[in-house]
């Protein structure tokens, strides 16, 4: 019995589970796609033909007040705004910075995440406790309060600085470089992370562990052969829900970070306000978008891929 | 609270169903309250609902005025995109008259209702340059740049632009200014440095109207500013996001100088988070900018009328002795000699004419744009 | 629970407790040190860099803070909107949920994907399309309309995590239940609802926090007539001295300590402590 469960907990959501097709299914499902349709789909559809240069319509109000407004010179439209945002100088720094900090963070967060949820689920005890509800912590902070909170700590009068300095250390000022974003991001990224991946490995039936207990296997043996299969689904989700919230981050990068180069989400404001240029600050959006749906993409292939390796599907 | 304005929102749609664009008879007086929006510091908000709210209604019986704050412009692109998308649907957006940064932009894509004697009498006191910059912003106040110094630390300030700069490269990490899109202090430096390098024709081109030919010459002046970057406070070329950020930075003693709006820092003065040591001065040759704060009335607000009769009283002589008398400092828009002689002691020295204007809003998001290029981080 | 113990003890050796109990050192100090080191400044008149103390105590800013009249407003509408917007994401996101977990139709992937994606479109260069959009349904300025807005960036979750917890509930045990002569109902309440419901309350958490953190959607529909508090405190927080900030923070860390107290009860009390433990 337990192993059928777990196989189910390991099959996670990218496989079919019924046979047949269920229309009840795809009525249930129609409400909150209905509405994200309407209310988020519709207007990034037109941020798209606007991004394309048709600036009538809808597009009217951001045609008034933009400044670099490229028009459509083809039926379909022009690439125009796109070619500005590519040939920009910034680009290229600032989609290198989102990437590499998602990149560097997801791994840390779910590293951390493992750490905990596994010292958990294999020492437990009071410690544990007390530090899982504590990781918990920044879940409850408002992003800017924390984005305040990491600035002042390692700024060129904070924390680190002066506790150093009483040993004659000179700490280096970490606020207002690339690194400050990534421990912001991991900072405010981590409770969620830590939330699913413990929720995860508790539910592993303790049978199993004791299992591999009793055949030999050492605890890293455990960790790799049981543990992480069979809470993959949740740590997978743990971990695209990770790098997609980092990826569009913009309070953390835009009081921790450096003025250039900055992650895409700053860029995008400073391109929409500061600049007044929202053709390419929706052009930027839409990389964004692409690279977050990439993420979801990936995410899916996983998981058909490891049904179907397994036979099930 | 709540209640209400949900049972409000039942009401009002109950109203919409029934009879299309029906609007809720009202039993009180006929002149429906003036909602003033404001984009700005605390300060501003105090000048309108302690000062100048109080004094209008006093003057002006019938009246009702209701402000509403957006600390320092922290969704101007979202009240941009409402007034405009409020423009397109032929909605009331619910600001009759705006006190903020973005109204120019506004006044630019035709969104306001022209500035002009007709509506505004009182305008014919103010000087035709500032209105040009306004684009149909109504100027209502002007403040100026300045730049702040530690008076313990640094006992004789510079007098001009050549000799701040060299005090910046005798002085490694003790001066900042914030970045040229995170607020107008930073932006001052930015464009006195870059107007170092320009004729006055040149500079005034750039104030008054879209200029893209002229924009290659702010090279030299970028260069200089890049220069900077290893003896400004976060050597490596990191520069404060704002004007708060700024005053901040001067104020915990941090650095030794910074430039500072004139009425953000006598706010901070009277608030106590400025401590009494820090001073501050104008230089010269060529001197910060400043400039007119400017009103605009979005032609989707459906009671322009009574926000004209408003506007027109800030421009009394009655309505800017407030503003000059007030915590602010602030400078006046109509000529000194119209104010009450005793506010307007010591004040003959300043003239808004005078000031250095600020570039034409398209050449500054351009300047911005090019600052962010050019400067930080390399 | 006994067993649970008994496999523990066995696969803890005293140098890999070390090594975790350093690990929990540093994940305490990462966390809690900026925390305290910003909770401290609301009692600072001022801090001068390198000294390990402040230059003197003050009760000043939290007078400043409470003299703010606006602030109670919009902890209140903050308050009433998010539990809305908890239970209609409840309603509208849980079938689908289920349906995602459970059974198989036309575009299913899609559907989640789809859901995905929405939600990591940046707002900014939506504003002013859903402006107009909100303007043309007469949704500005209204109560619905933040409702609305809020509820788009809770649906991610409500679908997300209760799916996966839906497709981890064992089928054999639904069937054993059914074979036992339990209704169909009865089955999905005590066996199916029951198991799913670590991951239900895990959706709740995120739901609620995402709907009472929004603050850019919600300035642009609500204002000005209805404020919440982030749109309100998060302007104050970048306008004031670094000492205003830590009052918020000190502020806001009383309900989050009780908030973690409830739901660790909730969460840990009774049967749902198998699949999910936070003690």
């Amino acid at each position: 019995m337990t192993s059928t469960k777990t196989d189910v907990v390991a099959e996670g959501l990218g496989a079919a589970k019924a046979p047949r097709l269920s229309v009840v299914g795809f009525l249930m499902a129609l409400p909150p796609l209905l509405l994200v349709l309407f209310f988020v789909g519709l207007p990034v559809l037109i941020a798209f033909t606007f991004s394309l240069g048709f600036t009538t319509g809808p597009n009217r109000v951001l045609s008034m007040i933009g400044q670099e407004i490229h028009k459509k010179d083809q039926w379909w439209g022009t690439f125009s705004a796109y070619k500005d945002v590519i040939h920009d100088p910034r680009f290229a720094g600032d989609m290198r910075t989102t990437l590499a900090i998602t990149f560097i963070s997801t791994t840390l967060v779910l590293l951390m995440a493992l750490g905990i949820g596994i010292y958990q689920r294999m020492i437990g005890g009071r410690l544990a406790s007390v530090m899982t509800a504590l990781t918990l912590v920044p879940l409850f902070v408002p992003v800017v309060i924390a984005a305040w909170a990491i600035h002042t700590f390692y700024a060129g009068d904070g924390f680190m600085r002066s506790f150093f300095s009483q040993f004659g250390i000179e700490f280096p000022t970490v606020t207002s470089t690339v690194s400050a974003i990534a421990i912001g991001t991991i900072w405010t990224s981590l409770p969620f992370a830590i939330l699913m991946v413990t929720s995860g490995l508790q539910s592993i039936p303790d049978a199993l562990i004791e299992t591999a207990q009793d055949a030999g296997a050492g605890f890293i043996r455990i960790i790799r052969t049981v543990l992480i299969p069979l809470a993959i689904t949740p740590i997978v989700i743990a971990g695209t829900f990770t790098a997609i919230g980092i990826l569009g981050s913009f309070t953390i990068p835009l009081f921790l970070g450096p003025n250039q180069p900055t992650m895409l989400g700053v860029e995008i404001s400073n391109f929409f306000g500061a600049y007044n240029r929202p053709q390419q600050s929706i052009v930027m959006a839409f990389i964004v978008f692409a690279s977050a749906s990439g993420i979801a993409l990936i995410y899916i292939w996983a998981n058909v891929r490891s049904a179907k390796q397994s036979g099930r599907i | 609270m709540l209640k209400k304005k949900y049972a409000s929102v039942l009401v009002a749609t109950a109203l919409v169903a029934l009879s299309l664009g029906a609007s809720l008879p009202t039993t009180q007086a006929a002149i429906p309250a003036i909602q003033v929006y404001i984009s700005g510091d605390t300060n501003v908000q105090d000048l309108w609902e302690k000062t100048l709210v109080p004094a209008f209604k006093l003057a002006n019986p019938g009246y009702d005025v209701n402000v509403t704050l957006d600390l320092h412009g922290t969704h101007d692109a979202q009240e941009t995109a409402k007034i405009t998308a409020a423009f397109a649907t032929r909605k009331d957006a619910g600001a009759d008259l705006i006190d903020g940064g973005f109204v120019q932009q506004l006044g630019s894509a035709g969104l306001l209702f022209k500035g002009t004697t007709a509506l505004i009498p009182n305008l014919s006191t103010v000087s035709r340059a500032v209105l040009t910059i306004g684009k149909g912003g109504i100027p209502y106040r002007a403040s100026a740049v300045l730049l702040a110094y530690n008076s313990t630390n640094v006992k004789t300030p510079p007098k001009t632009l050549d000799e701040l700069l060299v005090w910046v490269k005798a002085h490694p990490g003790k001066f900042t200014y914030n970045t040229p899109s995170g607020g107008g202090s930073g932006f001052a430096f930015v464009q006195t440095v870059i107007d170092k390098y320009l004729t006055n024709a040149e500079r005034k081109t750039l104030v008054l109207g879209v200029n893209k030919d002229l924009q290659p010459k702010w090279k030299t002046g970028l260069e200089t500013l890049r220069g900077l970057n290893a003896y400004t406070y976060g050597k490596n070329g990191t520069y404060p996001a704002n004007n708060a950020e700024t005053l901040k930075d001067i104020a915990t003693g941090l650095v030794d100088m910074g430039t500072v709006w004139s009425d953000q820092f006598a706010s901070a003065i009277k608030d106590g988070t400025m401590p009494a040591n820090i001073k501050v001065t104008q230089i010269a040759n060529p001197a910060f900018t400043g400039g007119a704060a400017y009103l605009g009335i979005p032609r989707t607000s459906k009671n322009y009328k009574a926000a004209q009769v408003l506007a027109n009283w800030v421009l009394s002589p009655a309505g800017q002795n407030l503003i000059v008398a007030g915590t602010m400092n602030g400078m006046p828009v109509i000529p000194v000699s119209m104010l009450d002689p005793k506010i307007a002691q010591g004040l003959s020295t300043v003239d808004v004419t005078n000031l250095r204007a600020p570039y034409f809003s398209a050449n500054g998001n351009d300047l911005k744009s090019a600052w962010a290029l050019a400067v930080p981080g390399k | 629970m006994a067993k649970r113990e008994k496999s523990r003890a066995k696969s803890s050796s005293p140098v890999v407790k070390a090594l975790l109990g350093i690990f929990m050192l540093a994940m305490a100090f990462f966390i809690l040190g900026p925390l305290l080191w910003l909770a401290i400044h609301a009692f600072v008149t001022n801090w001068t860099y390198p000294n390990l103390y402040p230059d003197g105590w003050t009760w000043h800013w939290w007078t400043q803070i409470f003299a703010n009249s606006a602030l109670e407003e919009s902890i209140r509408n903050s308050l009433i909107i998010s539990p809305i917007v908890v239970v209609l994401s409840m309603i509208i996101c849980l079938p689908a949920a289920y349906a995602a977990g459970r059974m198989n139709y036309v575009g299913r992937k899609t559907f989640l994907i789809g859901l995905f994606a929405a939600n990591s479109f940046p707002k900014i260069g939506l504003f002013a399309s859903i402006a107009t959009l909100y303007y043309a349904l007469n949704l500005m300025g209204t109560i619905v309309g933040v409702i609305i807005i809020q509820l788009l960036g809770t649906i991610i979750y409500m679908t997300w995590i209760p799916a996966a917890a839906f497709a981890s509930v064992p089928r054999n045990l639904e069937e054993a239940a059914r074979d036992a002569g339990a209704s169909k109902f009865r089955v999905f309440r005590t066996i199916t609802l029951r198991m799913a419901m670590p991951g239900i309350l895990v959706a709740i958490v995120m739901s609620f926090l995402a709907s009472f953190d929004e603050a850019q959607g919600t300035y642009l529909v609500g204002a000005p007539a209805i404020y919440t508090m982030p749109t309100e405190m998060y302007a104050l927080v970048e306008n004031y001295p670094i000492q205003i900030a830590a009052v918020f923070s000190l502020l806001l860390a009383f309900p989050s300590v009780l908030l973690i107290g409830l739901a660790r009860k909730h969460i840990v009390g009774g049967q749902l402590a198998e699949g999910f433990q936070i003690k």
